[in-house]
């Protein structure tokens, strides 16, 4: 959305080049920033930023949002990943230890599984049950549905940074082949959420021709 | 009619309603609403039907114990605060929780009871003041682990290494988080024009720990006051809804008068006791140790006098 030239490299052991632990992390010059809001900064200290033309009130909604779809999103992406055990078992094991040999595949997929429960409960996630996820992410999406309205962006006329979170996790949804379609199910209840990924894709990614899976095949 | 709905929660201090941050969410929020509850000032959890506090049991005698299941159970008996928002202003709420939680929670649980002089010297010292012998021997410390391990696996992800790095950045966060809840709240009243919503019960909530307690290391607590506007939505929310300032005084309202005033005699009525016990303890250990031996010598006084008068009158004769 800056128009800044990048090139992706995909690595099985990016969480370890990474400063923080985290995925994704750019590599620029001789620097190396990981995470969403560490990589914003950077990119606004050297000059390129989304929300310049946003008021006070108008930056305080938008990092309210992005929290919010960090908290309920990410959560629930991280639940049903790890903690429903159809899809611990069918897929994500087998997909988090592909890149290793036997035994670490299994040992791996286990220690980052425990990893995940533990964080789970102590944020009160780990008593609920798949429909309480379900709901919840129901919740977060009718939440930044009605933020979005009829409008092309959240912040009308220009794409920010939430329209690239939000992006980010709604195609990821979408696109994602899980054992049970509930959660993109969910997801497509609400056709402006639909159509804002649709027209990002085709703005940003199709025209660079880019030729990945796109959200009509799913 | 079903028996009213039952409110428990930690009692108060610091010029508050309560201490901890739930309590005083869930207790903000039915101020707000009129919610006619029965509500129970306690300062040991294992008081609570559930255990933890607060817990909320209803007029069907189910235990709720998470503050946001409280207060949507509170919705559905048509307590609703959040009654008159429009949609978006609905969904604003969420994502400022969300907010408040990602931000403002980790600085809280930190400056209450991770911080040593703090923990020490106001947290420990007054849970171990309210409670009763012998819990608050070993609870505040229970709670304290508790508390650690919730902060760690909240902000684990980052750098665990640099311990005050991590505290800087968590402070930094925390300050912007404030600062962007001021620009929102602006010159209203409320979040959300003149009446008070859901939102406004959670941002009180934190804002007033931050800002009433005496913290001897408040860094949070200087950048708050700066904040001018979220000083005054503070004591204006303070002084309309809770005006008798906390746990002391005489409330104007009739329902949580009850149990207050019923706490008294028996505060008395545990110190007549346990003078009572002193005393007795004492003295049952003064006689059976026989450094004070009292009944002996009176039955032998009587014929010792009457043998002296006896003697006097055979004297005499």
């Amino acid at each position: 959305m800056c128009n800044l030239p990048i090139k992706v490299v995909c690595r099985a052991n990016a969480e370890y080049m990474s400063p923080s632990g985290k995925v994704p992390f750019i590599h620029v010059g001789n620097q190396v920033v990981s995470e969403l809001g560490p990589i914003v900064q950077f990119v606004k200290a050297k000059g390129h930023s989304l929300s310049d033309g946003l008021d006070e009130v108008q930056k305080a909604e938008m990092k309210a949002y992005m929290e919010l779809v960090n908290n309920m999103l990410l959560t629930a992406e991280l639940y049903l990943q790890w903690c429903d055990e159809t899809t611990v078992g069918e897929i994500t094991h087998a997909r988090y230890g592909s890149p290793y040999p036997w035994p670490l595949n299994h040992i791996l997929a286990y220690q980052k599984q425990w990893e995940v429960k533990r964080k789970m409960k102590a944020i009160g996630w780990g008593n609920k049950t798949l429909d309480q996820v379900l709901e919840d992410v129901d919740q977060c999406c009718q939440a930044l549905s009605q933020r979005l309205g009829t409008q092309p962006y959240f912040f009308n006329k220009q794409p920010t940074e939430l329209d690239a979170l939000v992006f980010g996790h709604l195609y990821t949804i979408l696109t994602t082949q899980l054992t049970n379609d509930e959660l993109s199910e969910k997801v497509k209840n609400y056709s402006n959420l639909l159509a804002f990924c649709r027209r990002i894709e085709q703005h940003y990614f199709e025209d660079r021709g880019k030729g990945s899976s796109s959200i009509r095949s799913s | 009619m079903a028996a009213p709905m039952e409110l428990f929660c930690w009692s108060g201090g610091w010029g508050l309603p309560s201490v901890d941050l739930d309590s005083l969410t869930v207790l903000t929020y039915a101020r707000f609403t009129g919610a006619p509850l029965k509500v129970h000032k306690v300062t040991n959890p294992w008081q609570s039907p559930s255990g933890t506090l607060p817990a909320l049991r209803t007029s069907h005698g189910e235990v709720i114990s998470v503050p946001h299941k409280i207060i949507t159970h509170l919705r559905k008996e048509k307590y609703n605060a959040d009654y008159d928002l429009s949609a978006r202003q609905g969904a604003d709420t969420l994502a400022f929780m969300s907010l408040l939680e990602e931000k403002l929670l980790p600085v809280l649980i930190h400056t209450f009871w991770v911080d040593t002089k703090n923990y020490v010297e106001v947290t420990r010292k007054w849970y171990a003041e309210a409670m009763p012998f012998p819990l608050n021997f070993f609870l505040p410390g229970r709670m304290q682990r508790q508390f650690m391990e919730r902060l760690q696996l909240l902000c684990g992800e980052h750098r665990p290494e640099n311990e005050e790095e991590l505290e800087k950045e968590l402070y930094q966060e925390a300050r912007e988080c404030l600062t962007l809840l001021s620009q929102r709240l602006g010159s209203q009243k409320f979040f959300f024009g003149d009446a008070p919503a859901s939102l406004d019960a959670f941002v009180f909530g934190y804002l007033a720990l931050l800002l009433q307690a005496r913290l001897p290391s408040g860094k949070l607590q200087a950048h708050l006051r700066g904040l001018q506007n979220l000083c005054a939505y503070c004591t204006h929310v303070l002084s309309l809804y809770f005006p008798w300032d906390g746990a002391e005084g005489p409330p104007p309202r009739q329902t949580p008068a009850g149990p207050e005033t019923e706490e008294e005699p028996y505060r008395r009525r545990n110190q007549v006791l346990s003078v009572l016990a002193g005393l007795a303890a004492m003295v049952g250990y003064a006689l059976l140790s026989g450094i004070v031996s009292i009944q002996r010598t009176t039955p032998a006084r009587a014929p010792g006098t009457r043998s002296l008068s006896m003697a006097e009158e055979d004297e005499e004769e």
